[in-house]
């Protein structure tokens, strides 16, 4: 990948990059090809990555709820609004806001050539960069490398090559300095002792507040390494079900994969910024948070095998808190 | 590779695929509509039968557009015609209509029901017993077209022009058939505006020279609607998505509205006031606009005709601006808070919230006001002038957000042939001299004036319109048709049956929005488009080889189209051309020979729509191709402020400027796509035509009015009798408190819900099952009051000349006090008649002197038909036909009917039934004889000797001699 690419030109790639994470249509085959991508896959494959996996709305990454909808999208809608445009039915969709940003790009060239539009074109640009730091790269370089990670070979070029792109959009205004206020106004994850189960499960499958993104395959891949049965069903009711069998394994395993999250936050602190090591903060404190419940669970199983039986842990939080 | 040439290579593959016309980015769900197939796979789209489910059946359909003909707002449809049957399926939404932009509501996938009806018209029928009885003999299109050619010629040669008459209600078209009329020059060309929107536009006209607004509700910062109907009805869906675009952008929408609405329920403010106070309001927000100083001063001193107003009225020819606002202040300093709270009963308080929330609109304020309280109130025209003053204040007037005159967005193109001769006769049944201000035809007063004038029509076409039903007092004009001596030949065109038709000579069937040709175009937002209406399966079979001359071989039974309808009758008129109106229907390919509407429609797209030969020629195809793949084609974006527009140096040509800042010119016309229209502005008296304003000493395009400016003062209104009115002002309706008995209230029935329209979905069994009945909305305090116990109980209600029973519906969406009965149901067939099933009940008709009856004999329910839905229709009760018991009240300006009713409600008696009826013409003569007399005559108020303002606006404006002043007229029969 190579030299800056100025706009609305950058707006061409941005655009076709966005539409690839639609469901399949007729325009898929000629994009892939134009893009040197492989054929793209059939539509079970995009629902499952999209569907099941990896949602591709900003609002799962950095709503304190981790789902769709909510504050985050409000704020988002806002953001749409501020800057002159219709609100669409989805507006923090990747799609849509890799629209936005390619259709701000364009305002922005279009702009520079009209003599005496310098402060449009100067706050045009600051809003495309704010779409950027605030509401793309808090989420979405964590989310396409977890994409490369679980897709196939169509998904994880795709991407690689989104991923590039906008790391070099990034780069043209330098890491980001500092934390984007929805970052800081996120509660942490909270420890089950204190506050229940419930909360505690719900805040670790939220990634603006646990720093991990975790998946049904993760969880999967959990159960099959731990050799535990995996219940079908939406994360939090699978995540209870394998608490169920084997608390300490689970939560030293998820521990695991938050460490391992950790660190991919950290390699991308440089080119990032502040975003990604507010990530790796918590990634560290979720992964640390999980072993010391893992190992308050072996003590626990440990005293109640003796007969002794210890504090709370989260395979006795798992049937008060839900 | 690098990003540039990854962006290249996208963009050469986007320039592939487009150059072939097709859609490269079909577009994301969330962003476009990327429901509807793409365009390029139109001609061969395949879905699955869902009826076929689990099995997976494809079926392969040709999507071909038309224009929804069930309003006035022509969305684009999209006709699934299934490639093996060539039948249509079903419709959906346009995607490429600029307008509706793929979105429809449900009256346009109801078109469906519409043309499947099983007791739709297909044949030609002639009566044969007396009118209304009943007997019809089928007869052919020969027959019927050489009978009425031959009335026509007849009284074209005894130089009887005027007893030829086109009454229509949906025009649905631009223009074809007025221009028809010119040319066969006669001045028949009668409309159903003055029961509809004459209020709202004659306030609109003599503000802006133009008569409709044309909100930029999407990008407005504030939205006032005085109308529920607007959005619930005229041009319903295309501004309904707009205004919600708006209000998710930001936009705060205030709604005026006795009733909780459907709109209302959107509003950041809804106002409930007494009916009739709407104008008080707008003035109290525009008193406090201007003493608070938050108004556009700016704006006001360019545009308003503000120096032509203290010279004639004050005195001050040399008047400063500062002069100007300082009567301005004080002519409405009265118009308080309180004021305007004890005429609407709202609270002060809310209303200077109200006010401030306007104020801070800018330039960004898009109002609206359509039938609603502008069509209910006598001085109902003053809602829209008051409500434009707001506008006119904030200079938010072709703004960016604010409100357009309808002619800056809309785009009529000029077809071939323009008539080049005027009527000779003034109509004086349609333009009477009492009203020389009516901004439209009295057409509602049709068998009093009849009546008055001893009038004969000889031949009397119904398009589209069913007067007996919509008007008021529809027995009178039961009257009126079943009277010889009054209509000589009566042709109702419609596709299915009316009240109207069952009192006709001739019942011929003509096609829905799928089976016709024509043009339309709507102000629907700051742009320009043109719509295209197709007969669907005459386009598909031609599509797939086959050649077609006539409408009549694709469409079902004998059912025609109006254009080829209208050619082949002219041409009957005039076979030899010797009456000298043949010729405008004449080839302009193939001198002497007939137009074809193929020809007629690939002029115009060849020749007067600016950008659609480019943009067919793009994708390889001839403009007509175009539209009839795409059905529709936008003209202009951004219209914008175009009377601040400079007046190109070719137009002005030994230039005159007169002391009113008005610019003549000597240049001629220059050419325009455009078909002509508008007012007409005289020239000066050198003869030179005006073709601008100067101002601040510019010369700019100015506004279509006498003045050029923005008419804060109406030289025409004082001058013609109304100087009391001339500025925006208040008038007290006839349904104020101060008028009404204690045990009065006002009913409102300016409303309907918006899956039904006036008088033709009754046929439509999805908007039936919606939609079926109209009960009376009343107030629980005013339930307990009068008596009525429970929803569904029956009421009498009456009014001035009769009463009708209805079930009750108690509700806190009616103000208290009020009473309100939308106006769409209570459909009806006479006994003995054939007609529809669907949404009708079959009735007795009464007559003993002038007292007339209606009871219904059955209601409705299921019915045995080819569609074993119709067995399925689980409602009996279809509503009560109230407007019968309406008397006429012609405002005696504006000419609107004003709709709302003083009535009394009062629990049924033992034998009332719901639909019943019963009306006194005698007393509706003597209403109708009470409201004539509140007329002014140009007999006596004319300035000029003539019989209405020459500027004003006209459908078929008659010779300039016509309109002189006969000798007064002696009234007979009164």
């Amino acid at each position: 990948m190579s030299d800056p690419v100025t706009p609305p030109e950058a707006g061409e790639l941005l655009r076709a990059l966005a539409h690839l994470a639609e469901p399949p249509g007729p325009a898929h085959p000629t994009l892939a090809e134009a893009l040197g991508l492989p054929a793209p896959p059939d539509a079970a494959t995009h629902t499952d990555l999209f569907g099941f996996q990896l949602y591709p709305y900003a609002s799962v990454y950095l709503g304190s709820e981790g789902m769709i909808g909510g504050e985050a999208e409000e704020r988002i809608s806002g953001f749409w609004r501020a800057v002159g445009r219709e609100v669409p039915p989805e507006p923090d969709h990747l799609a849509s806001l890799m629209g936005l940003y390619a259709a701000l790009g364009e305002e922005e060239a279009e702009l520079a050539a009209e003599p005496g539009a310098e402060a449009r074109v100067t706050l045009v640009a600051r809003s495309r960069r704010a779409l950027l730091e605030e509401h793309l790269a808090p989420w979405v370089f964590a989310f396409l490398e977890r994409i490369e990670e679980l897709g196939g070979t169509f998904h994880a070029r795709w991407a690689e090559m989104l991923r590039g792109c906008l790391l070099h959009e990034l780069a043209r205004g330098g890491a980001i300095a500092s934390r984007p206020v929805h970052l800081e106004v996120a509660p942490p994850l909270p420890d089950p002792r204190d506050e229940g189960a419930a909360p505690f499960m719900t805040a670790l499958l939220a990634p603006v507040r646990s720093g991990v993104i975790l998946t049904r395959a993760d969880l999967a891949r959990i159960a099959r390494a731990l050799e535990l049965g995996l219940r079908a069903g939406e994360r939090r009711y699978a995540l209870k079900h394998l608490m169920g069998q084997a608390a300490p394994d689970v939560l030293a395993a998820l521990a695991e994969e938050a460490e391992r999250q950790a660190d991919l936050h950290a390699a991308r602190s440089a080119p990032i910024g502040a975003p990604a090591s507010f990530l790796e903060a918590r990634a560290r404190g979720t992964a640390e948070l999980l072993r010391t419940l893992a190992g308050a669970a072996r003590a626990s199983e440990l005293a109640e095998s003796d007969g002794t039986a210890g504090e709370t842990t989260p395979a006795t939080l798992e049937s008060r808190g839900s | 590779m690098t990003h540039d040439e990854l962006n290249q290579r996208v963009s050469a593959a986007r320039a592939e695929v487009e150059a072939r016309g097709e859609t490269f980015y079909p577009g994301a769900s969330r962003v476009h509509l990327a429901s509807f197939p793409p365009k390029e796979r139109w001609d061969d789209w395949v879905e699955l039968d869902s009826k076929a489910w689990p099995e997976r059946v494809e079926k392969r359909y040709m999507l071909v557009p038309t224009t929804c003909f069930n309003c006035e707002s022509a969305c684009g449809l999209l006709a699934y015609v299934d490639r093996d049957t060539l039948q249509v399926r079903k419709f959906e939404g346009n995607p490429e209509h600029p307008g509706s932009r793929g979105r429809n509501c449900a009256k346009g996938p109801a078109t469906i029901n519409q043309i499947t009806d099983p007791d739709r018209i297909l044949h030609p029928l002639k009566r044969a017993g007396r009118r209304g009885e009943g007997k019809w003999e089928r007869v052919s299109w020969d027959e019927a077209l050489d009978d009425i050619a031959g009335r026509i010629r007849t009284a074209m040669n005894e130089d009887r022009h005027d007893q030829v008459m086109y009454h229509v209600g949906r025009p649905g078209e631009d223009g074809y058939t007025t221009r028809m009329l010119a040319a066969w020059g006669v001045d028949g060309h009668n409309s159903h505006t003055n029961v509809c929107s004459s209020g709202a536009r004659a306030g609109y006209h003599w503000w802006m020279g133009m008569d409709r607004p044309s909100p930029d509700h999407a990008n407005a910062a504030v939205i006032v609607l005085v109308s529920s109907h607007l959005e619930t009805g005229h041009y319903f869906n295309p501004h309904a998505q707009r205004i919600v675009e708006g209000k998710k952008n930001g936009a705060k929408l205030i709604v005026l509205d006795t009733r909780l609405s459907n709109t209302a329920t959107h509003a950041d403010h809804w106002l409930s006031p007494y009916p009739g106070s709407e104008p008080a309001i707008f003035l109290a927000v525009a008193s406090w606009m201007l003493q608070e100083g938050r108004y556009d001063r700016e704006y006001v001193r360019r545009w308003w005709n503000w120096g032509e107003y203290m010279e004639a009225v004050h005195g001050e020819p040399e008047a400063s601006f500062d002069r100007f606002e300082e009567v301005l202040k004080g002519t409405y300093e009265g118009y308080t808070f309180e004021f305007a709270a004890a005429e609407s009963g709202l609270d002060a308080d809310e209303l200077r919230v109200v006010a401030e929330t306007i104020a801070s609109a800018g330039t960004r304020l898009a109002t609206h006001n359509w039938r609603s309280a502008g069509s209910g109130n006598l001085g109902g025209w003053q809602v829209a002038r008051t409500l434009t003053f707001l506008n006119a204040l904030l200079g938010a007037l072709a703004t960016e957000g604010g409100t357009f005159p309808n002619s800056w967005n809309r785009f009529s193109p000029r077809p071939p042939r323009l008539p080049h001769q005027h009527p000779k006769r003034w109509n004086e049944v349609l333009w009477p001299r009492e009203y020389p201000l009516s901004l439209m035809e009295m057409s509602y007063l049709m068998p009093h004036l009849m009546r008055d004038q001893d009038a004969f029509v000889d031949v009397y076409f119904t398009r589209v319109y069913n007067p007996v039903w919509t008007n008021p007092d529809g027995f009178s004009w039961v009257e009126m048709l079943s009277d010889a001596k009054r209509i000589g030949l009566h042709v109702a065109m419609t596709p299915t049956w009316n009240e109207t038709a069952y009192f006709a000579d001739y019942v011929l069937p003509m096609g829905h929005s799928s089976e016709r040709h024509d043009i339309v175009s709507y102000e629907q937002y700051d742009g320009q488009w043109v719509g295209f209406r197709q007969p669907v399966l005459r386009t598909a079979r031609t599509r797939m080889g086959e050649t077609l001359t006539d409408t009549r071989q694709a469409n079902p039974g004998e059912v025609w189209e109006e254009n080829e309808f209208w050619i082949e009758l002219t041409w009957r008129i005039d076979p030899d051309g010797s009456l000298g109106i043949r010729e405008f229907f004449e080839s302009v390919e193939r001198p002497g020979e007939k137009m074809t509407v193929e020809e007629y429609y690939r002029w115009i797209f060849e020749n007067s729509v600016p950008g659609l030969p480019e943009a067919a020629a793009a994708e390889g195809i001839s403009p007509l191709e175009y539209m009839r793949r795409y059905g529709a084609f936008e003209v202009e974006r951004k219209v914008g402020r175009v009377h601040e527009r400079p007046v190109p140096d070719a137009e002005l040509e030994d230039v005159r400027v007169d002391e009113d800042g008005r610019v003549y010119s000597r240049a001629p016309v220059p050419p325009s796509p455009k078909a002509p229209g508008g007012t007409k502005i005289d020239p000066d008296v050198e003869g030179r035509r005006r073709v601008g304003v100067r101002v601040d000493g510019e010369i700019v395009r100015g506004w279509p009015t006498p003045s050029g400016k923005l008419e804060f003062w109406s030289r025409t209104v004082a001058e013609w009798g109304w100087p009391e009115l001339a500025i925006p002002t208040y008038v007290k309706s006839h349904i104020h408190p101060e008028k009404l008995e204690s045990d009065q209230m006002p009913l409102i029935s300016t409303f309907r819900v918006p899956v039904q329209i006036h008088t033709r979905s009754a046929n439509a069994k999805w908007l039936d099952e919606i939609a079926h009945t109209n009960p009376l909305w009343i107030h629980p305090a005013d339930a307990a009051r009068v008596g009525v116990a429970r929803t569904g109980d029956l009421v009498r209600v009456e009014g001035e000349i009769g009463y009708f029973v209805l079930k009750a519906w108690i509700t806190e969406g009616i103000r208290p006090g009020v009473v309100a009965c939308s106006h769409h149901m209570g459909r009806w067939k006479p006994e003995g008649q054939p007609g529809q099933r669907l949404g009708m009940m079959t009735v007795a008709l009464g007559q003993e002197g002038s007292q007339w009856s209606l009871r219904p004999t059955e209601h409705g329910g299921p019915f045995e038909s080819p569609d074993p839905d119709t067995m399925r229709v689980w409602w009996t009760d279809v509503g009560v036909h109230q407007n019968l018991t309406h008397a006429v009240h012609p405002d005696p300006v504006s000419g609107m009917h004003c709709w709302h009713q003083a009535v009394r409600v009062r629990p049924a008696e033992p034998d009332d039934q719901p639909g019943d009826v019963s009306v006194d013409v005698a007393r509706a003569r003597a209403t109708y004889q009470d409201w004539l007399a509140m007329a002014r005559s140009a007999d006596e108020h004319s300035p000029d000797g003539t019989r209405r303002p020459y500027w004003m606006l006209r459908p078929v404006r008659p010779e300039r001699e016509a309109y002189r002043l006969p000798e007064r007229r002696t009234p007979v029969g009164v």
